[in-house]
């Protein structure tokens, strides 16, 4: 685009803060529909006028300092609310970049504790308490994930560190559902047919939470290095997926 | 100005330390007593990095992902012309608060190593790290050092 006297306007940067006076051609040239417009060399003499600020970096904080100043009941909600749509995600996996852009560990903390509470001993003497399994549940998976992320970004992945986190600690859901399903058949009884029922139960949740880490994990690497990075998770949910079918209470 | 704030902002660091050095008396499932301890560590995490942050010294950090998926830890705080003398005394409360947990739960980590009480040493160290997250947050924003930002933190 040509404007007077040869001088040649690239604007590269986006137009939120353009004090331009003049018509905002200059943005358009991000506008894929307005390519056309680009082209056009200008017969006339079109005078421009005035500053061009263009800002680098980070959005401006101006529309952010809205959420310094919300009220609480609304920082809630929207938390919430956001935790509800990550479980919705993970029973019907979709590939959505979107998902993953607000991480949250609360979701994980609740499948952990819940499925660590689920994994006690159940014994009503109170030295013995299942304290060590307790705890046990937690190392295991927090440490599992941690490790797997250390592993993929050590690969080279793009994804961040807690949104790995988040995306392994939210698709342990699958296994906390297929143990409550077992402890519930072995309400029933403890012979084959039970553990039958437990070994379909767990293999298939198994596979539905690997699949859904991969769905979300696998894209953030290169194609050549993507069983690199789902092998440890396959090993991750596996032991877990262990833990809940050897499973017997006293 | 903020009463409901700082009383919150104290409540559940000193609930967790309360309850870790008192879960004998209240019940002898080590369960129970964990479980309790963990949820009021996120509900004061949550809280301080939320809410306490931004109402009573008006500050506030969080981590934001752009659409490349690069994680950028944003460091905000209020331009603030002046200070009135209620908010200079939250403000203190806010810092104080912030200071001494981590190392209270620092002093746990060691007794408990030193005492082998090692069944406590997750629930210590997930409280160590999580108030120290929140400290090291706030000093970032108050310090205003979005440059100075190391290099853990662009790891992360």
């Amino acid at each position: 685009m040509l404007l007077e006297q040869g001088t040649t306007l690239r604007a590269l940067e986006p137009c939120a803060r353009h004090s331009l006076r003049a018509p905002l051609r200059s943005c358009l040239l991000q506008d894929e529909q307005f390519a056309d417009l680009a082209d056009m060399s200008l017969s006339g003499d079109i005078t421009v006028e005035g500053e061009i600020t263009v800002p680098v970096g980070a959005p401006s904080p101006d529309e952010d300092f809205s959420t310094l100043d919300e009220p609480v009941r609304e920082t809630i909600m929207r938390d919430l609310k956001a935790v509800g749509k990550k479980f919705v995600h993970v029973m019907y996996p979709k590939k959505s970049s979107t998902l993953l852009r607000d991480w949250d560990l609360w979701g994980p903390l609740v499948l952990c504790v819940s499925l660590a509470l689920m994994l006690q001993g159940g014994s009503a003497d109170s030295k013995e308490d299942g304290g060590p399994q307790f705890a046990e549940v937690f190392v295991i998976i927090w440490f599992g994930a941690v490790v797997i992320t250390l592993n993929s970004k050590l690969l080279g992945g793009t994804i961040s560190f807690f949104q790995s986190l988040c995306v392994l600690g939210y698709c342990v859901l699958p296994l906390t559902v297929a143990m409550l399903v077992c402890r519930l058949v072995l309400l029933a009884g403890a012979g084959t047919i039970s553990f039958v029922v437990r070994l379909l139960v767990v293999l298939a949740m198994f596979a539905w939470s690997t699949l859904a880490s991969t769905a979300f994990l696998a894209d953030s690497q290169p194609p050549n290095r993507k069983a690199l990075v789902v092998y440890p998770i396959f090993l991750f949910y596996f032991v877990i997926s262990w833990m809940i079918l050897t499973f017997t209470p006293q | 100005r903020h009463p409901l704030a700082t009383f919150f902002h104290l409540f559940f660091r000193g609930s967790a330390i309360v309850t870790y050095l008192f879960c004998d008396w209240f019940s002898n499932s080590f369960v129970a007593c964990f479980v309790t301890i963990l949820l009021l560590l996120s509900f004061d995490f949550w809280s301080v990095k939320n809410v306490t942050g931004r109402l009573l010294v008006g500050l506030r950090w969080r981590n934001q992902i752009d659409e490349d998926g690069k994680s950028h830890w944003v460091f905000e705080a209020k331009e603030v012309s002046t200070v009135a003398a209620s908010s200079e005394v939250e403000a203190q409360i806010f810092w104080l608060g912030l200071i001494i947990c981590p190392v209270i739960w620092t002093v746990f980590f060691f007794s408990t190593l030193f005492s082998l009480k090692l069944k406590w040493l997750a629930l210590v160290i997930a409280g160590i790290s999580l108030q120290t997250a929140n400290l090291y947050g706030y000093i970032h924003c108050k310090l205003g050092g979005q440059k100075s930002i190391s290099r853990t933190t662009s790891f992360v």
